[in-house]
């Protein structure tokens, strides 16, 4: 019992903090009520006191933790279990009683933003990427059949972009053979200025976008032309880098076009998309041209 | 030609401007990097590299010219006495820089005496257009000599382009 309460209040957030929110406050609600760590438990002295009942809820009220992320949550915790077995005997009759209470205060002062802070790294790290791959399928590769098309834009995030702007200028600079450092330098800038820019020109004629979704869809769409970039690294044909980099750019151009157009008045399409076009010619341009 | 103030008198927009500058940056940077390899390549020296100074170059020199230059003409036309606009201004001068974008097409070609025709053709062509919307739009013969020194700038400019980037 006070095996698994010391269980219960260490670990941290299990993978509930990899679902997304809606997922969690169903499982809160569905699941017994097996919180065993609660808000009126005090909190483990190393820990911020952070409400962390919201998360263990996953936990079996019997204490057998049969939970799948206890092997890598508990060895990214022994010091906590170990400080922690005299605070919580102390109080381990306490929580139990009141466990079907947690579930429903659970329920209601429910805050799962706050998990992030005191969730392991390794948790931020995978939900970050999931959701990189996630926007990635649904900006780059649009498939008419998908189930939600304003998805992409309603979850952006800026990490991706930043993962592609700079994977795409240490290629150029790595294929570059002399000023490599002025060559990541102008790829960077050209598209960090250029995707804020092009979302300026996009408010500024008129059009309705998010700043930050837009600038998330630039630099996503930048996707295949890293493709294109890293193939013209490996293989340095002339041939093929003009094949490889048109091929990319069209692509590039194709994922940006629904985005773009339908942020602005149809009259001012064409207003809003050449400077877009511009921008993926002139990396376009720099991919074929270093060498 | 004609009347170009006439034209933006109600809507002077920056779009055209800001765009027609980028883009030319852009036209710039790209084929004079590829006019100074077909350069390269007539002599058969395969020494060329790309050179991502150009960008910056280009860059710098077609916003400054683009932002400070219509500014400066602003100030010395209020300075000694006519009324103009600095929004319109803007506008002309950039659109004043249309024609390089097609020019620097053009001076691909890799012969050179070409090449200082076309220069020449496109910055008197430019000249022309700037120091006659100026005339226009400042009702002055007194301003003959700010005309002629915007006209020469601009012909100043067309000679840089081909010196610097076409080399």
């Amino acid at each position: 019992m006070s095996h698994s309460n010391t269980h219960g209040d260490t670990i941290p957030l299990h993978p509930s903090s990899a679902q997304s929110d809606m997922d969690e406050i169903e499982s809160l609600i569905h699941e017994a009520p097996s919180s065993t760590v609660l808000p009126a438990r005090p909190p483990s002295p190393p820990r911020a006191s952070i409400p962390v009942s919201t998360s263990p809820p996953m936990l079996p009220p019997a204490g057998s933790y049969s939970k799948p992320p206890p092997p890598a949550q508990q060895q990214q915790l022994p010091p906590f279990s170990s400080s922690v077995p005299p605070a919580s005997s102390s109080s381990s009759s306490a929580p139990v009683p009141s466990a079907s209470v947690s579930v429903a205060i659970a329920a209601d002062g429910f805050g799962p933003p706050l998990n992030t802070l005191t969730e392991p790294v390794w948790d931020t790290v995978k939900r970050d990427l999931s959701r990189i791959v996630s926007n990635l399928k649904l900006v780059v590769f649009p498939n008419p059949f998908r189930e939600d098309p304003g998805k992409a834009l309603r979850d952006w995030d800026l990490w991706g972009p930043f993962f592609f702007i700079v994977f795409l200028g240490l290629t150029l600079s790595w294929s570059a053979s002399v000023k490599k450092s002025e060559v990541f330098a102008v790829a960077f800038a050209v598209l960090a200025a250029g995707a804020i820019i092009l979302t300026l020109n996009v408010l500024l004629l008129g059009g309705h976008i998010n700043f930050f979704q837009s600038l998330s869809l630039l630099g996503y769409c930048l996707f295949p032309l890293d493709v294109g970039a890293l193939i013209c690294m490996l293989k340095d044909n002339a041939i093929l880098k003009i094949v490889a980099v048109m091929v990319t750019l069209a692509w590039s151009s194709w994922a940006a076009y629904p985005f773009m157009s339908a942020a602005v008045n149809p009259r001012r399409k064409a207003l809003a998309l050449y400077p877009v076009f511009l921008m993926y010619v002139s990396v376009g341009f720099l991919i074929i041209a270093i060498d | 030609m004609d009347g170009f103030f006439r034209k933006i008198d109600a809507n002077p927009d920056m779009y055209g401007p800001l765009w027609i500058t980028t883009t030319l940056i852009f036209m710039l940077a790209a084929f004079g990097n590829f006019a100074t390899y077909l350069m390269q390549r007539k002599t058969n020296l395969d020494i060329w590299n790309f050179d991502v100074g150009y960008f910056n170059w280009a860059a710098s020199v077609m916003y400054g010219y683009a932002a400070v230059v219509p500014a400066v003409f602003f100030f010395l036309f209020q300075y000694f006495g006519s009324r103009p606009s600095l929004v319109r201004f803007w506008c002309m001068w950039g659109y004043s820089l249309f024609i390089f974008i097609p020019a620097s097409a053009l001076l691909l070609i890799p012969v050179e005496f070409l090449r200082w025709v076309i220069i020449i053709l496109v910055g008197g062509a430019s000249s022309w257009f700037i120091s006659l919307n100026l005339k226009e739009c400042t009702e002055g013969a007194d301003m003959m000599v700010l005309i002629a020194s915007a006209a020469v700038l601009q012909f100043a400019l067309a000679l840089f382009i081909k010196v610097f980037f076409f080399a």
